[in-house]
């Protein structure tokens, strides 16, 4: 069987990574997940993740600067944006290279898990 | 903004001018307020979707969303005051009562306020807030108010808003806060610590204004000597189980309930629940306990129900322990027990029996307390529960578990006089890697064969599973069984008291705004609408499993996924602080009160939620309209036709744009092939069909009967009186009608769209010349009537309202055609309906009639 991806979700609202993780879990994906930036930051300068789900706006470090510290450290690794629904447009057009996609909030569960198969695909079918 | 406030107050000063209204930019106006009336529904629907669970959403889209409606309805006030030229200044006010209280609830309620309660009665208890009484009388409220189950009688609460007042009056805040701060830093140990505080607790004195409450209490119900005291903290029984920490006193006589308050109050501060706040890292938050005081309950036999085998031997099975007297002997092992394992699915059959030798009994005692009593020897070989008993005790466990969503740990007892009733029920906790070792959910249940995948949409997320039971008249909600998987065509609301008894229930149309929506909320049942075919595809009888969160439906009972959610599952969704706030919100944004206009509560300052406003706002905007059409006929721009037709209705026409033929305008005539308003179409298209309103014959029996009834000679003069206009206003997808007929009145306001997220129908009918009785009789008959069409209908004296939400186009339509026969029949039954068998004939016949359509 083929090793379980690992996925890192960063949202400060703790509700936000509260729900993602049982969901992301139960389609047997092994999931981590942080509401504090920093902490996050600190996690991927140890270990590598397949995916990585984070927020945009956020109080300690924003999601921009996260994201460009996991893309320079692991380029491999496929980033999906969460955010505020206002915040759509600047998301879109900050993020044109190297964010696998977009979901705004509030999102269905099943709207999420759908991009994240997809981004599994996507890594299963390169590596 | 703020040039719209200060615009605003300056209105406030300034004088209605009637005359100098420009009528183009009234219509300008209503348009606006048309369209923000149907934002507003808009967000009101998006906001129960979103109570569904489908959806994650965050506390940032609830402030947004408050905003939102705040500045939509601002909006609207602003336009209501320019159509009728500041006649509701008064709205003002509403408004900003209204938004402060969404804004407070925004803030969160910890603090408690003036007017927060000392003591509430337990079936009277608010089922949302746990910070107020304690876990355990929430649970127990939920159990006796939403789940219908007995609890023991006259409870009531002591609040944790007395116990912040017993803190203050004898000054403990900050000793406790330093004693504890003491033991944290390893100065004392627990025991040290607890015994201090608790010494300081027990000595304190009862604040007047408590004891005052619990002294009425009791004293007004004298008949109960005896009284059990329970703790009920803040956290205890919800996510975190503080199962046998707190203290519960038994037959508790009156004189020595304020001394068991006291000491239940100590027990927060006992050393094992300062062992546990510390591990479970809560010490730094406020603890605070509530006290349940109600009836003792003499039990004959009691015990303890695990709705989930621990040992993992019994998979899909429950536990029920069960000894003589009362229930330490259980909760705290005093002694063996008898255990029952017995399968969760229906006929509920007892795997294993075991009957221990049991020595004792647990007794109140004489004059308070208990006391251990040795059973006779013929008892302690007895079984403790009957199978009837055993079956009746797992109905309940399986309803518990069903609404709280985690395996349940049961208090229950059978008294003296065989009555059943449930002590508490709490988070039964599994150590969640004896169920789940790294096994692929997903892959379990390919195993079952799919019935139904990615249809419906999502109206309360879970999984049940149950036997399918189709329902589409009242025989066959008698007949629901407990556990039953409800199917059926359309959400109706009169469904709505089957929905507790329901593990899940599957509707072929219907929105996740509706009414029954709601309903299914409240009591977090897993339901899927819009699943097309299922009432064919689904037989009765047939066990199936509904996983809700991936519009999913499995044959058979999916055995893996219905414990994965129950065990693996960390929370469920309905109890994190989010959604609590949400439904809060939703509390006071979604309910309609003003339902009569011509009630003297419909005012502003009746607006007791942000839809009574908007339907406030509404009705009084279509009332100046109707006042127009004599301004209008001096006015240039704006014209009203009257339609041409057979039928004396004299109906005047206002578009608003897209209504009705634009060659219409070259020639002045109207004419109802002209129409092209969808729903004003539909309606007209019912009133106009063959025997409805004219006299030609045709071949069904109805309107034989109608004129056997109708016997009235001539019609023409109880039709118009010339003071009163019959106006449709419309567009091409909405209609707001207003007739007059007789001395009834009609009302019908709707939208029709190819997308049903926007349609309703809003139906009014009122008044009549004949008495009470009959008029009484009349507005019931159309109640039936629509009822039997989904309609939600409320029906006072001769008032009907009637509701329909978020149907397809065609739906609507027939509803509308409907709704024009209906109103062409009905126009003068009045006079007619001499008795209530009348009233059964009439409708037997109108669905005859209807079925020939």
């Amino acid at each position: 069987m083929e090793r379980p991806l690992k996925i890192l979700i960063l949202d400060d609202e703790p509700i936000v990574c509260k729900r993602l993780q049982p969901a992301l879990e139960k389609l047997g994906y092994e999931v981590e997940s942080f509401t504090d930036s920093v902490e996050a930051t600190r996690r991927i300068q140890e270990t590598s993740y397949d995916i990585v789900i984070t927020d945009l706006k956020m109080k300690e470090i924003d999601g921009m600067r996260f994201l460009e510290e996991v893309k320079s450290r692991y380029p491999k690794t496929e980033v999906i944006v969460i955010t505020g629904f206002a915040t759509m447009e600047t998301a879109k057009q900050s993020f044109r290279k190297g964010v696998f996609d977009f979901i705004a909030k509030p999102f269905k569960l099943g709207e999420l898990q759908e991009v994240v198969n997809r981004a599994a695909a996507k890594i299963r079918g390169e590596s | 903004m703020v040039f719209r406030v200060v615009q605003n107050f300056l209105n406030r000063f300034k004088k209605p001018k009637i005359v100098s209204i420009d009528i183009a930019q009234i219509f300008e106006h209503f348009q606006k307020l048309l369209q923000n009336n149907q934002r507003v529904m808009e967000l009101i629907a998006d906001l129960g979707e979103k109570s569904g669970g489908e959806y994650v959403f965050d506390r940032k889209y609830l402030v947004d969303m408050v905003e939102e409606l705040h500045s939509l309805l601002l909006h609207m006030v602003q336009e209501l005051n320019f159509i009728s030229s500041n006649k509701y200044l008064a709205l003002y006010t509403s408004l900003d009562r209204i938004i402060t209280q969404l804004e407070t609830e925004l803030r969160g309620r910890l603090s408690f306020g003036q007017e927060t309660p000392i003591a509430v009665a337990l079936d009277k208890a608010p089922l949302d807030r746990p910070e107020l009484i304690g876990g355990k009388a929430n649970t127990l409220a939920i159990i006796y108010c939403n789940l219908k189950l007995p609890i023991p009688p006259n409870g009531l609460v002591i609040t944790t808003r007395a116990y912040q007042l017993f803190l203050e009056a004898n000054a403990l805040e900050d000793r406790i806060y330093a004693l504890l701060e003491s033991w944290v830093n390893g100065e004392r140990d627990e025991h040290s610590t607890s015994r201090q505080i608790r010494y300081h607790i027990l000595a304190g004195i009862i604040p007047k204004e408590i004891s005052k409450e619990i002294e009425q209490w009791v004293d007004k119900r004298d008949l109960p000597k005896r009284w059990a005291v329970r703790s009920s903290a803040y956290g205890e029984n919800g996510e975190l189980s503080f199962a046998g920490i707190h203290e519960t006193m038994l037959n508790v006589p009156p004189k020595e309930i304020p001394y068991a308050y006291k000491r239940v109050l100590a027990s927060l501060y006992s050393p094992e629940a300062l062992v546990y706040r510390r591990k479970m890292n809560m010490l730094s938050e406020e603890a605070a306990m509530a006290v349940i005081i109600q009836e003792m309950v003499h039990s004959k036999v009691s015990g303890v129900i695990h709705t989930v085998d621990v040992s993992g031997e019994n998979p899909d099975s429950l536990v029920i322990y069960a000894s003589w007297g009362l229930g330490r002997t259980v909760v705290e092992g005093r002694d063996v027990v008898d255990r029952f394992i017995v399968e969760k699915v229906a006929p509920y059959n007892i795997l294993k029996k075991e009957i221990a030798t049991k020595t004792i009994s647990i007794k109140p005692a004489g004059i308070s307390g208990e006391k251990e009593e040795m059973l006779t020897e013929e008892n302690r070989e007895l079984p403790t529960l009957s199978e009837k008993d055993i079956v009746q005790l797992v109905k309940w466990a399986l309803t518990l578990e069903r609404y709280f969503k985690y395996p349940q740990e049961i208090e229950w007892a059978i008294d003296q006089n065989g009555e059943y009733v449930i002590l508490q029920s709490r988070r039964l906790v599994i150590p969640r890697e004896k169920e789940f070792s790294q096994q692929n959910i997903t892959t379990l249940c390919d195993q079952y064969p799919i019935l139904f995948k990615d249809v419906g949409m999502v109206v309360h997320s879970g999984v049940g599973s149950g036997v399918v039971a189709k329902i589409s008249s009242d025989s066959d909600m008698e007949n629901f069984p407990e556990g039953g998987v409800l199917v059926t065509k359309f959400t109706a609301p009169w469904l709505a008291r089957i929905v507790p008894k329901a593990s899940a229930i599957i509707a072929e149309r219907g929105s996740a705004a509706g009414h029954l929506a709601t309903i299914a909320r409240e009591f977090r049942v897993p339901t899927l609408v819009g699943v097309e075919g299922a009432t064919e595809r689904l037989q009765n009888g047939q066990v199936i499993t509904v996983d809700a969160k991936s519009r999913i439906i499995y044959s058979g009972r999916v055995k893996e996924l219905l414990s994965y959610e129950l065990v693996a599952e960390p929370f469920p969704f309905e109890d994190t602080p989010e959604f609590r706030l949400l439904r809060r919100l939703y509390r006071r944004i979604a309910p309609l009160h003003l339902i009569d206009p011509s009630s003297p509560d419909f005012t502003p300052e009746g607006c007791r939620s942000v839809h009574d406003m908007v339907r406030f706002i509404h009705e009084k905007a279509v009332e100046e309209l109707i006042n127009l059409p004599k301004l209008l006929q001096k006015s240039s721009g704006v014209h009203v036709y009257t339609l041409e037709s057979e039928i004396p209705l004299g109906l005047k026409i206002l578009d608003l744009g897209g209504g009705i033929d634009p060659r219409v305008i070259e020639t002045g005539r109207l004419r109802p092939q002209d129409i092209r308003s969808v729903p004003l179409k539909a309606l007209w298209s019912g009133l106009s069909a063959p025997g409805v309103w004219s006299t030609e014959p045709v071949s069904v029996d109805f309107t034989g009967m109608m004129s056997s009834l109708t016997k009235t000679p001539s019609e023409a003069s109880a039709i118009t009186s010339p003071t009163q206009f019959n106006l449709a206003v419309i567009s091409q997808t909405y209609m707001n009608l207003h007739l007059h007929l007789g001395y009834h009145f009609n009302m019908i306001d709707t939208r029709v769209e190819p997308d049903s997220y926007h349609n309703y129908i809003y139906f009014r009918f009122v008044g009549g010349v004949t008495d009470n009785a009959r008029r009484s009789r009349r507005a019931k008959l159309i109640s039936t009537i629509l009822s039997r069409y989904h309609f939600k209908v409320d029906l006072k004296e001769d008032l009907v309202v009637a509701r329909v939400l978020h149907l397809g186009e065609e739906d609507m339509i027939r509803r509308l055609q409907m709704l024009g026969r209906l109103i062409g029949f009905t126009r003068q039954l009045d006079i007619q309906l001499q008795s209530d068998e009348d009233i059964t004939n009439f409708i037997k016949a109108f669905y005859e009639f209807e079925y020939c359509h």
